[in-house]
């Protein structure tokens, strides 16, 4: 259950602010490989998240369980979660804004918003 | 600085008596001495006579001696609530919840077991607690073995997860990132000949000798040394004066040769005694038989002795009708500690059954498994025709075999589905987690569950505490499914089949009509009352016991001699305890002269204890 890329954890964030940030619903493993049956949906994420790396896009994916300060330290996600609960996750944040909640964007949103948001 | 002695050793060998009476030596002789189980079915409170529990407590009658139960439910609880604590204060409660449902997988209790036990490779000098010496009476042979293996593992996790390519399975990552360093040092500790040693108890027989071959086989591998071995059970020599103690004697010298000639490591004997080591009293007396070489005195109890002359058998057609399949398919599941004889049981069970004519199923997921040894045919990883036996066939799930098939079928069809390298790369490298194992011979259990062409599937199962949690697991996996689509991850076609596949076979492991659970047990107090408990945890799941089976009985005709009598009448009390305790049907298997092998004399074995009445 760690981050895909911790290694970005290291990084002072002032430098180099994150530009795309998932806040994951609870699950066992983000990767989908660890239920029961595989998880389609998180294996495509997982294959999204690996494509916006390659392209240099700076990338976090946090944990409720190992990343919880993440999730408190950010106001309107932690609104949603109080709000709508279970129901709004996961959420999708693109440069500061939160662009999807509730399910996963595919690669062009957020590909979209980052150009939208340049 | 603390020494640290392992005891290992297939369960029923005497593993824990033989920690107890080197503990209670110590700590007579001024060490501050801690013994700590990390078994699942702990009996140190047993064979101390006190509560004890999941605390550092003081052993009455013993000064410096202190010892601890780590249970695995609150080991869990302590590491959930560490791990919750934040998410409880700040989150609300449907969020809560669902994280506290995901965090009781089975994975979740193999970690906090593993971590409070590395606590005390880890003693502090500071705190009032330091002990010269900590003894663990560790847990049975395959079990322990994965206790042991997991830091290696972990620390590969941990660094691939840190490289930025892998995750790890494990729990919360600041948790494990914490604990890293702290599994690093108990590894080093068992691996500094000065610090740490192994003491391997075992019984003059074939399948203790192999065991404990390969558990020396594995550690080795993990690069730890320091081994001795204690050889146990020798009947002595008053002992052997009866036909049946005189063979099993027999038997056991060529056994002890064997021993000698294979293992080149420091070794001591202890003879089997009369009556039951129980209480500080009977530790020390122990004590002093195994370290001064003090003769054992069995004749005082011997002339207290009353044979009951009862047989305590029950109606066989009650037992068959347990085992025979009633109109739909019957599994029968073998549970009980290990080295009581599971494997022996299913085996006669599983050929009698064939031999009636049912299509029969004989199945392990045993880490530690023998089906081999005693059916004295290859069983591997595929479902096999048993030659020489109609209507038989047998397979063992070996979790590292079959993790290796999960993950290539895994990957192949990610392949086919047209994900890039990059991304299967990163799956190969999660699925090295030492969850993978676990969750592959679970898959495999439910596919062999689940198919329909057997009349009668008989397991024998792995041993209690293990078993336990994978006969859970279906429980606990149909829950993971729900909190899956409750949170609003999309619930796949797939996992609607699965979902399927677990809820039947829930329902078959709660059905009396379809499943059996027998209990195997020595006739003796501690593998009863594991047994008992066993059978509670089970009854949490809606599953109960169906039959229980004594092993090792010794028949009434051979107590003949006051040691073998005494024997006797410690059996018959415990023949009558279990009667009381289950109140279902008992089968006895007599002590033989010799160790059961080979298909003729299992088919005898099971006409003897199912289709005659024998008076044991």
């Amino acid at each position: 259950m760690t981050n895909l890329i911790p290694a970005l954890n290291i990084l002072p964030s002032s430098v180099e602010p994150i530009q795309v940030e998932f806040f994951d619903p609870p699950m066992c493993c983000p990767t989908g490989l660890c239920g029961p049956t595989l998880d389609q949906t998180l294996l495509d994420v997982n294959e999204m998240i690996l494509a916006l790396q390659t392209e240099g896009i700076r990338l976090e994916r946090y944990q409720m369980t190992s990343n919880p300060n993440a999730f408190l330290g950010n106001v309107e996600v932690m609104r949603l979660v109080r709000e709508k609960q279970m129901e709004a996750l996961p959420i999708i944040v693109v440069n500061g804004k939160i662009i999807k909640s509730g399910e996963y964007p595919s690669l062009s949103e957020v590909r979209a918003a980052l150009n939208g948001a340049n | 600085m603390t020494k640290f002695i392992f005891f290992s050793g297939k369960g029923g060998v005497g593993k824990t008596s033989m920690a107890c009476a080197h503990a209670v030596r110590y700590a007579d002789e001024g060490k501050r001495t801690l013994i700590v189980t990390t078994d699942p079915a702990s009996n140190l409170a047993d064979v101390f006579e006190q509560e004890i529990g999941h605390q550092i407590t003081p052993i009455a009658g013993v000064p410096n001696l202190s010892a601890m139960e780590i249970d695995p439910d609150k080991a869990t609880q302590e590491y959930i609530d560490r791990a919750m604590a934040p998410i409880r204060a700040a989150f609300p409660p449907q969020i809560v919840e669902v994280m506290e449902e995901q965090m009781s997988g089975p994975c979740t209790a193999e970690v906090a077991a593993f971590d409070r036990f590395t606590d005390f490779l880890d003693v502090p000098s500071n705190n009032g607690t330091s002990f010269d010496i900590v003894i663990f009476d560790t847990a049975p042979t395959g079990h322990t073995i994965r206790l042991l293996e997991l830091p290696a593992e972990w620390s590969q996790s941990i660094d691939a997860a840190s490289a930025g390519s892998g995750q790890t399975c494990l729990g919360p990552a600041a948790a494990i990132q914490d604990a890293k360093h702290k599994y690093e040092r108990a590894l080093a500790a068992m691996r500094q000949t000065s610090q740490t040693s192994f003491v391997f108890v075992l019984h003059p027989e074939a399948i203790s000798i192999k065991e404990t071959r390969r558990a020396i086989e594995e550690l080795r591998k993990l690069d730890i040394e320091n081994f001795s071995l204690i050889i146990n059970g020798i009947i002595p020599p008053e002992g052997a004066q009866n036909p049946l103690f005189a063979a099993r004697a027999e038997m056991q010298s060529r056994y002890l040769d064997q021993i000698e000639h294979d293992f080149d490591y420091p070794k001591q004997r202890m003879i089997l005694l009369a009556d039951e080591i129980k209480g500080a009293g009977k530790l020390r007396r122990v004590g002093k038989i195994f370290f001064d070489g003090e003769p054992a005195s069995g004749s005082d109890e011997a002339a207290r002795v009353h044979l009951q002359n009862e047989t305590f058998a029950s109606p066989l057609d009650d037992v068959r009708a347990r085992l025979s399949p009633n109109g739909h398919r019957r599994t029968v599941f073998f549970a009980g500690k290990g080295g009581v004889g599971k494997t022996v049981a299913s085996c006669v069970t599983a050929v009698w059954l064939a031999r009636q004519g049912f299509k029969t199923l004989l199945l392990t997921t045993d880490p530690a498994a023998h089906l081999g040894d005693v059916l004295d045919t290859p069983v591997g990883d595929d479902v096999t025709e048993v030659s020489g036996q109609l209507n038989l066939w047998a397979v063992n799930i070996d979790p590292k075999a079959a993790a290796e098939t999960y993950k290539t079928r895994i990957l192949n069809d990610a392949r086919q589905r047209g994900r890039p390298e990059s991304a299967i790369k990163v799956m190969e490298e999660e699925l090295n987690s030492p969850c993978t194992e676990e969750m592959a011979a679970f898959d495999k259990f439910i596919e062999y569950a689940s198919q329909d062409e057997w009349q009668a599937v008989v397991f024998d199962t792995a041993p209690t505490g293990h078993t336990l949690r994978l006969l859970e697991l279906p429980v606990d996996w149909s829950k993971q499914i729900d909190v899956k689509v409750f949170a609003s991850v999309d619930a796949t076609a797939a996992d609607d089949v699965a979902k399927q596949r677990f809820a039947k076979v829930i329902e078959m492991m709660s059905d009396p009509e379809q499943s059996t659970f027998a209990f195997v047990v020595y006739p003796e107090a501690t593998p009863i009352l594991e047994a008992w408990r066993a059978a509670q945890e089970l009854g949490t799941v809606g599953v109960h016991p169906g039959l229980v089976v004594a092993n090792m009985v010794i028949p009434s005709e051979q107590a003949t001699t006051p040691f073998v009598q005494s024997r006797r009448a410690m059996q018959e009390k415990y023949l009558a305890e279990i009667g009381q305790r289950f109140g279902v049907p008992m089968v006895q298997i007599p002590l033989l002269p010799h160790e059961v092998k080979g298909l003729e004399m299992l088919a005898e074995l099971g006409d003897q204890i199912y289709s005659e009445q024998v008076t044991v």
